[in-house]
């Protein structure tokens, strides 16, 4: 109770008691009588009552219907139902409008009741309809609503006011349904490799009961294969181990067998899709001498928790005297043969680092160098005195996927290097690519870029190839100094310099913020190893499993190679059995400014795995795409079960009446009058000086005829 | 322009003649190396090591960083600096190199605010600091010395375990020696997990000082000249681990690392 309450309670209990008490006194009952109406005036102004008077306006409108599209409504013919209904409805349909929902909301007629009643929908968002009817009716000519369906619906409120619009709801379906179902089905859809996962499922058994064997498959492979006792009626979570044993996108299906009697066949399988990840990136750096460049990044990647680094440094070379045995050496031989060939291919990333190749025997490793990086390898060069041509790389199977053109053999060395302090010039065209983004606008980030301390010295190079991305250049040689590109699979990165170190310490001696060195190779790594967060262009769909038919919201970010926005372009969106260039459908949208593009799509038929793929129309090759899975079933049938609850709960909700499908009267039956609530009026008449006065007047009142009548 | 000359560098240490065959002996074990020494072309100066000295004052051993830097560049790969300069704590040419050698044979007043927070900023941004008290019998130099680190960087030196990778960074060395014996370990302070500044009593310095005629500045005691062959040693593991950190931890791990992983090639 708060506070003013409580003041309130004792006011009145103290009024009472001295009421009571000038009562048992016996006095003129003309006293008692001021006494008792005193008392009740103060009761009332220190009480203060209110009065709230409601308006409302009651009218009578039309009747909109609302019927299931949806493809649980294809269980048992509860379409084939609806469709007679609304046949019956259609002779006094007059006042009377007819719409489908599913996904969304949709026009229908009543001279077309087996189109609006059939069941394709993959989902029935019905308080998304209801909203939508309101939103459009800005006349308010809707009186009531009429929602016909089978509630197989797991929304349960709350439901959208409809300004005093009822629903009326009539359920369609009986109960009874032999059903063996996969109600439920969980997996995370980021897996690693070699690295065991589960997918958690529900089997749901109706009509019967008994040991049902699951089976998970990708492909044709069966992954694993268990049983589980499911009584009839009940339902039962089981657990399918599995281990990724490929990187990449994987469809798995998780399937119980097709009982003869089972109504609903269509939720006996369900698919879902996993990204299979490496659990940590797997880094190999070889740097040919311990220098502050080499320092400062393998710190950074040695704290990186995400990056698995296996790091060598040349700690000295055949020139060097250590003046002591290898006993007394904590020296351990290069191990070219492990790295190389044994265990290249485990590496995500190749990082050579002012390295030389020619003192350590390994011109017979560099073609599997080559080969690793074309089958998708990711490698990068960072400069130095032993980099590039300076390195003895001009001529060699590393040149071959390098971004960059090296001088010819036999340049003279003093030719292979650039010497003295620049300021690297950012393109300004290419700011937004993720490696120069140093801030989250272009402006900004050409300005943090400008903050930076110089660099020292470079490795010449003599152009860059074909496609490659050149990022930063020296400013006066017009020099190449940081270079991206592809080498057929594989990513490829040059930093012709050794001193990119300086954008950290030294950079934080001039400025107080010295993160510039490690976000920048944060971005390369991730450049490098492909993180789908740094693509130019994204696609993603706002699910990943559909039914047949399935709206697929599809939205896009769309930038061409040099991360700059394809603004107001026409965009072809296009959808692609996974593996099948053959479009099955598409549509085409306009991208904003930014690049940013929606759009909704319909989902195939067959049940499979398919691609949403956006292209320019005048080029076949994709800018983005994204996968996604097409379940016979899916969300929608896993529980095909009629829920007139549901509809129950509507109907008593907003004053609609509730009947089944058998049971509904004529469409003119259901009650159209609405009844809008047009505001309320609240009154406090002793919240007044008037009733202070009046509290004044009656005590002085009493006192003056108790005087009067010669009491004190 | 400068080129690297270790090609051509000779040994003018006096290690015996039967140590330097089996020294490089063992150097054309140790690497798998090939014949060929590539001809190279320096960068600049920013890709070389400098060993920068503190000017806080008259610097107590001035060849001693001169010779340490000679003798790193020529037992090792990296390739330093050979005329290493001074810089202030409050000059922003301290950040032009993240590695300090700070000797000292006296106590000093208190470092200005800028100097402090310079020192502070250097070793946040990643700098290592090596400081030597060139006169362990006279308590000026460690007082002042304590009192400046705890002040920039709010903690106190603690001693360094024997097993830490300062001590196996290139040479396996046992503990730490200079001109003097000293203590049997090293004082540090860690920054971030790693060793960011290391104290040193031994007089390291004193053991480094060569003059220009090739004469060891000052003789070093007990040991001689196999107890200074031995600082020389700790002070190449010194510069060695302002490189390459803990990079030895796994290095001696690789092989079992790459063995538990049992991954096959790349699908």
């Amino acid at each position: 109770m708060p506070g003013g309450g409580i003041v309130a309670l004792l006011v009145v209990v103290v009024l009472a008691a001295l009421v009571a008490r000038e009562l048992r006194r016996r006095p003129p009952r003309r006293l008692a009588a001021w006494r008792v109406l005193s008392a009740i005036v103060i009761a009332l102004v220190t009480t203060q009552p209110r009065w709230t008077v409601e308006r409302s306006e009651t009218t009578r409108g039309r009747v909109a219907v609302l019927v299931d599209g949806s493809r649980s409504m294809g269980v048992h013919d509860r379409s084939e139902d609806v469709a007679r209904l609304l046949s019956r409805w259609s002779a006094d349909a007059e006042n009377a409008t007819l719409h489908r929902f599913g996904s969304e909301l949709e026009p229908a007629s009543f001279s077309d009741v087996e189109g609006a009643s059939v069941a394709r929908a993959d989902e029935s968002a019905l308080e998304a309809a209801l909203e939508a009817l309101v939103e459009g009716d800005r006349a308010g000519e809707i009186g009531a609503v009429v929602v016909v369906g089978d509630g197989a619906s797991r929304y349960e409120g709350p439901w959208p006011d409809l300004d005093g619009r009822k629903v009326h709801t009539v359920a369609v379906g009986r109960e009874e349904l032999r059903d063996d179902a996969l109600a439920t089905l969980e997996a995370d859809p980021v897996g690693f490799l070699r690295t065991p996962a589960e997918v958690r499922v529900t089997v749901r058994r109706l009509g019967a009961g008994g040991v049902l064997p699951i089976t998970l498959r990708q492909g044709d492979e069966v992954v694993t294969e268990v049983t589980v006792d499911v009584p009839e009626g009940e339902a039962r979570e089981v657990a399918l181990p599995f281990t990724p044993r490929r990187l990449g996108r994987a469809v798995y299906t998780v399937s119980i067998p097709h009982a003869p009697d089972d109504e609903v066949p269509q939720n006996d399988e369900r698919s879902f899709l996993v990204r299979v990840e490496r659990d940590r990136l797997r880094v190999l750096l070889v740097a040919g001498e311990p220098t502050w460049d080499v320092r400062f990044l393998r710190a950074f990647l040695k704290r990186d928790p995400s990056i698995d680094l296996i790091s060598f440094f040349i700690l000295r070379t055949a020139s060097d005297l250590t003046m002591a045995s290898p006993d007394e050496l904590a020296l351990i031989p290069f191990p070219t043969d492990e790295l190389f060939r044994e265990h290249l291919g485990s590496f995500d990333v190749l990082l050579f680092q002012d390295f030389d190749f020619g003192p350590y025997q390994m011109a017979g490793y560099l073609p599997r160098i080559r080969d690793y990086v074309r089958r998708g390898g990711s490698f990068a060069m960072i400069g130095g005195e032993k980099s590039f041509a300076s390195g003895g790389y001009a001529g060699t199977p590393i040149a071959d996927v390098l971004p960059v053109l090296l001088p010819p053999v036999g340049t003279p060395a003093s030719r292979l290097v650039v010497e003295g302090r620049f300021a690297p010039r950012v393109e300004p065209a290419l700011v937004r690519h993720p490696l120069l983004a140093l801030a989250s606008d272009p402006s900004s980030s050409l300005a943090a870029w400008s903050r930076l301390a110089p660099l020292e010295g470079m490795n010449r190079v003599v152009g860059v190839r074909e496609g490659a991305t050149v990022l930063l250049t020296h400013p006066n040689e017009r020099l190449p100094v940081l270079v991206t590109g592809t080498a057929e699979e594989g990513r490829v990165l040059a930093l012709t310099t050794d001193t990119a170190w300086r954008w950290g310490p030294t950079t934080g001696g001039l400025t107080g913020d010295a993160s510039t060195f490690e976000r920048f190779w944060d971005r390369g790594l991730r450049w490098l190893a492909r993180d789908p967060s740094l693509e130019p262009a994204q696609l993603t769909t706002d699910r990943e499993r559909y039914g047949p038919e399935g709206r697929v919201r599809t939205s896009a970010v769309l930038r061409d190679a040099r991360y700059q926005p394809l603004a107001a372009e026409t965009i072809r969106f296009e959808m692609r059995r996974d593996g099948d260039d053959t479009p099955l459908a598409g549509a085409d949208a306009v991208t904003d400014a930014e690049g940013r593009v929606e759009l909704a799509l319909r989902a195939p038929t067959e049940p499979g795995a398919y691609r949403v793929v956006a292209r320019r129309p005048s080029d076949p090759e994709p800018i983005a795409s994204e996968l996604f899975v097409v379940e016979a079933g899916g969300d929608e049938l896993a529980d095909p079960r009629a829920q007139p609850t549901q509809l129950q709960g509507l109907a008593m909700a907003t004053g609609g009446t509730f009947t089944t499908i058998e049971d509904a009267g004529e469409l003119s039956s259901f009650d159209a009058t609405r009844t809008r609530r047009l505001g309320a009026r609240e009154l406090a008449p002793f919240a007044t000086p008037w009733a202070f006065l009046a509290i004044v007047g009656l005590l002085a009142a009493e006192w003056w005829a108790r005087r009067r009548g010669g009491a004190r | 322009m400068s080129f690297s000359s270790r090609s051509m560098v000779t040994s003018s240490h006096r290690a015996s003649r039967a140590a330097r065959v089996s020294a490089l002996v063992a150097a054309s074990v140790l690497a798998s190396l090939a014949i060929v020494v590539p001809e190279v072309h320096a960068l600049g100066e920013s890709t070389r090591v400098a060993i920068l000295g503190v000017d806080v004052g008259p610097e107590a051993r001035p060849l001693a960083r001169r010779r340490l830097a000679w003798e790193v560049r020529k037992r090792t790969s990296i390739e330093t600096v050979l005329q290493p300069g001074r810089v202030r704590l409050d000059d922003p040419r301290l950040f032009e190199s993240p590695l300090l050698f700070w000797s000292g044979d006296r106590g000093f007043a208190e470092l200005s605010e800028a100097e402090s927070v310079g020192l502070r900023r250097f070793v946040e941004f990643g700098g290592f600091v090596v400081i030597d008290d060139a006169r362990p019998d006279d308590p000026g130099f460690d007082a002042s010395i304590r009192r400046e680190l705890r002040r920039a960087l709010g903690a106190s030196l603690r001693p360094i375990a024997r097993d830490h990778t300062i001590f196996r960074s290139f040479y396996l060395v046992d503990r730490p020696f200079g001109r003097v014996r000293g203590p049997d370990t090293v004082e540090g302070i860690e920054v971030g997990g790693r060793l960011a500044v290391v104290y040193s009593r031994h007089d390291l310095g004193g053991a480094f000082a060569r003059d220009n005629l090739g004469t060891w500045v000052h003789p070093v005691v007990p040991g001689g000249d196999d107890q200074r062959e031995r600082a020389i040693r700790f002070g190449v593991n010194l510069v060695m681990y302002a490189l390459c950190l803990d990079y030895k931890d796994d290095q001696v791990h690789a092989p079992f690392i790459m063995r538990r992983r049992g991954v096959g090639p790349r699908p």
